[in-house]
């Protein structure tokens, strides 16, 4: 090859590559203006299930285009697993065939938003129709990123104290209650841990993923403390450290702490009864009824009476294609799933969480809560959910350095301080760019 | 040229040059072109591009230039997974080639069965890495595997094996060795055979000892091979990453993140697709240089196989 064409080749991959690598932000102009609700359209639906939820949705799918016989929904998982997602949606918005309407983790929040591609539902759910505020305050947050609405919440959820109640009967202590302290909670996971017998007071991921960090936040916050202060991050101040030392304590003094290299067998170890007690959400309910394990559910422990937790909620984010009636209808059909109505079929149905507060008296929810003991709690406990995690971009890499220094505290190798500060200087970086 | 061995003649045979464009010979070779052009080579410049930008594949790329070289240079996060890398290299590749060398001497024989030893040494290897993790998790569970359990039987103390930072590396390198030693033996095992049978019949008349055989006819006759098995291998030590997304996931304490597994971590999970892209072409321009290092090392000892 000449040297010509290989610059001119060099030269037209690069176009090519900008092209690819940028975004196609339209701002100011509603997507939905100007919406015809009796246009024919085919919108597209990533629900990011497994497979029992997949065919939920691809039935309540089937049952809206029934009722609105000239909007098709193409429904899919999208991706194999929900993790894929984010990977599926950066491949779909390089090749420019990315859904209408996709399942997204809170934590993409502020990326996605960044893409440019998402709709501004800001003053959308703002209408009395929709009911905006029976959804919990921090996944209203969570959905809300640089300003803008890009979506609605599609799944809410807690952490709250699952305890063993035999492993406690059997070491003589009274069940955990709404009031317990964290010095309450350390000294029955120390009474409650026996080596003989292989069976810890309590566990913790130091896989130093999202499961480790976000463990740490209700933690932080019950000390005052800040994930970030603006841009910048605010975990290591005097909060995040006597948060974190709490958590060392009971791994390293104590050794009443089962501490897990991956996020799956601490769960796993809870069910076949070898962990007294576990801090986990409304998830764990599936698969400790599977396990017939007898248990019960308190609120966090506190810290000066402060019990608040975190809540992890996930969202559907909608899209823009620059195509008025299709933006319209993804709406329409949103606003229709997330009603009280649906979710109640939906959520409730699949064993999550209910989305609104008005679904308490629906027939679903008494079914619920009698199929999955402490339902009722986590519903309640939904209250203490007063903050929400960032949505800004680069909170992804700001919870990888912060599970890595809770591992490496956890297992010995630095002190709260000295980690923390440390993962605050790295992803310092992350954030203002 | 005195380095390259073709088998073509090199007087080209005075053939009167063809200006026309041969749409024979491109049909020939243009599928594979396409193939090898748009998924080889494009991606690999648009990596170049990727890497000199800051991109999370979402949101616009803004270009930065060389940052992302240079700030590589100073993350200990990436001189770590290079310490990794390397000693993981420089267990596996002398490991892998010793053992399988012995292996392949000892399968070298007229015994019964051969076949089925034979067969048993290269089974771990066709198994793929992903399912030797999986197996090998279970086998090295601290509380409830089966090595503990030997440890145990022989009152030895039992060790954290995978979730201990200081012996999880080793760990990995005994099971990818467990893995590959199939791949060496079988390629030393055909060298083997290849060995002219006269020079060890002409060297046990002249009264050499076995061990005298093996170190002055057998092994320079198999350095050819040891070459390409050490580039090979070396290559293979410094990509590992299935073996080590089953087992360890790059833990614990990221003790086990070689350079490979820390690119998937950036590109993929935090999503820095710009950095991750420098840090994948410091890996490649690092092989390439190791390669050559090893092929110009083995030229000027008089071997030649690339």
């Amino acid at each position: 090859m000449r040297p010509g064409s290989l610059a001119g080749g060099a030269a037209a991959l690069l176009l090519l590559t900008t092209a690819c690598m940028g975004g196609t932000a339209e701002p100011g102009k509603d997507a939905a203006a100007g919406y015809d609700p009796n246009a024919t359209v085919e919108i597209t639906w990533w629900t990011g299930q497994t497979e029992e939820a997949e065919k939920v949705a691809e039935r309540l799918a089937a049952e809206y285009h029934t009722a609105h016989p000239n909007v098709t929904i193409k429904t899919s998982t999208g991706a194999p697993t929900t993790d894929d997602l984010l990977t599926k949606l950066s491949a779909g918005f390089t090749g420019g065939t990315y859904p209408d309407i996709s399942y997204a983790y809170g934590s993409w929040a502020g990326d996605l938003s960044a893409s440019g591609k998402t709709q501004d539902l800001s003053s959308y759910v703002q209408q009395p129709s929709f009911g905006w505020t029976e959804i919990p305050e921090a996944a209203r947050q969570t959905a809300t990123s640089g300003g803008k609405v890009i979506g609605v919440p599609a799944l809410v959820d807690n952490i709250a104290l699952i305890y063993n109640t035999k492993l406690f009967d059997q070491a003589g202590l009274t069940y955990p209650t709404d009031d317990w302290s964290w010095d309450d909670f350390r000294t029955a996971a120390r009474t409650l841990t026996d080596a003989s017998t292989n069976t810890y007071g309590t566990a913790y991921s130091v896989s130093g993923s999202e499961d480790t960090t976000w463990h740490l936040w209700p933690l932080l916050w019950q000390h005052g403390g800040q994930i970030l202060d603006g841009t910048k991050p605010a975990f290591n101040s005097d909060a995040g450290v006597a948060a974190l030392e709490t958590l060392r304590q009971m791994a390293v003094d104590d050794k009443s702490m089962y501490l897990d290299q991956t996020d799956e067998r601490y769960w796993r170890l809870f069910n076949s009864g070898r962990i007294g007690m576990m801090l986990s959400g409304p998830w764990s309910l599936i698969e400790l009824k599977e396990a017939k394990l007898s248990y019960g559910v308190a609120d966090l422990p506190g810290f000066n009476g402060d019990h608040q937790t975190v809540s992890g909620p996930d969202l559907w984010v909608l899209f823009d294609h620059g195509d008025a009636n299709r933006a319209g209808a993804t709406r329409a059909f949103t606003t229709w799933l997330t009603s009280a109505e649906t979710d109640a079929k939906w959520n409730l149905a699949v064993g999550n969480l209910p989305l609104r507060s008005t679904e308490a008296s629906t027939p679903e929810f008494a079914a619920y809560v009698k199929e999955y003991p402490g339902g009722q709690k986590f519903f309640d406990n939904l209250a203490n959910a007063k903050q929400a995690r960032p949505t800004a971009p680069g909170y992804e890499e700001l919870s990888r350095n912060v599970g890595d220094a809770i591992a490496e505290v956890l297992q010995g190798k630095s002190t709260p301080k000295q980690a923390l500060d440390a993962a605050a200087k790295k992803s310092a970086d992350a954030l203002v760019n | 040229m005195a380095g390259l061995t073709f088998a073509l003649p090199r007087t080209v045979p005075a053939v009167k040059v063809r200006r026309r464009f041969d749409v024979t010979g491109w049909a020939f070779v243009g599928p594979a072109t396409l193939i090898v052009v748009g998924l080889s080579l494009f991606p690999a410049v648009w990596a170049f591009f990727i890497s000199r930008a800051k991109w999370n594949g979402i949101s616009p790329g803004v270009p930065v230039g060389w940052t992302n070289y240079a700030r590589l240079a100073q993350d200990p996060d990436m001189l770590a997974a290079a310490r990794h890398t390397l000693l993981l290299a420089a267990l596996f590749v002398p490991a892998s080639i010793g053992l399988g060398m012995l292996v392949a001497v000892a399968l070298n024989q007229r015994i019964r069965l051969i076949g089925f030893y034979r067969t048993c040494i290269f089974v771990p290897y066709v198994a793929s890495a992903a399912a030797t993790g999986i197996l090998a998790s279970f086998v090295f569970n601290p509380q409830f595997g089966a090595a503990n359990q030997v440890l145990r039987t022989l009152g030895l103390p039992t060790q954290q094996f995978l979730e201990s930072p200081s012996q999880a590396l080793y760990v990995i390198c005994l099971i990818a060795l467990w893995g590959e030693v199939g791949f060496t033996t079988v390629i030393y095992l055909a060298a083997l055979q290849d060995i002219p049978a006269e020079l060890v019949e002409a060297a046990k008349m002249d009264g050499a000892s076995r061990w005298r055989v093996f170190r002055h006819i057998t092994l320079p006759e198999l350095r050819p091979v040891t070459v390409f098995a050490a580039v090979w291998q070396t290559i293979t030590a410094v990509q590992l990453f299935d073996l080590i997304y089953t087992t360890t996931r790059g833990g614990p304490l990221n003790s086990t993140q070689t350079v490979v597994y820390y690119i998937y971590e950036l590109a993929f999970q935090t999503q820095r697709l710009g950095y991750g892209a420098a840090a994948a072409y410091l890996l490649f321009a690092v092989t390439l240089l190791l390669t050559l290092g090893i092929i110009w090392y083995s030229r000027r000892r008089g071997s030649e196989v690339f």
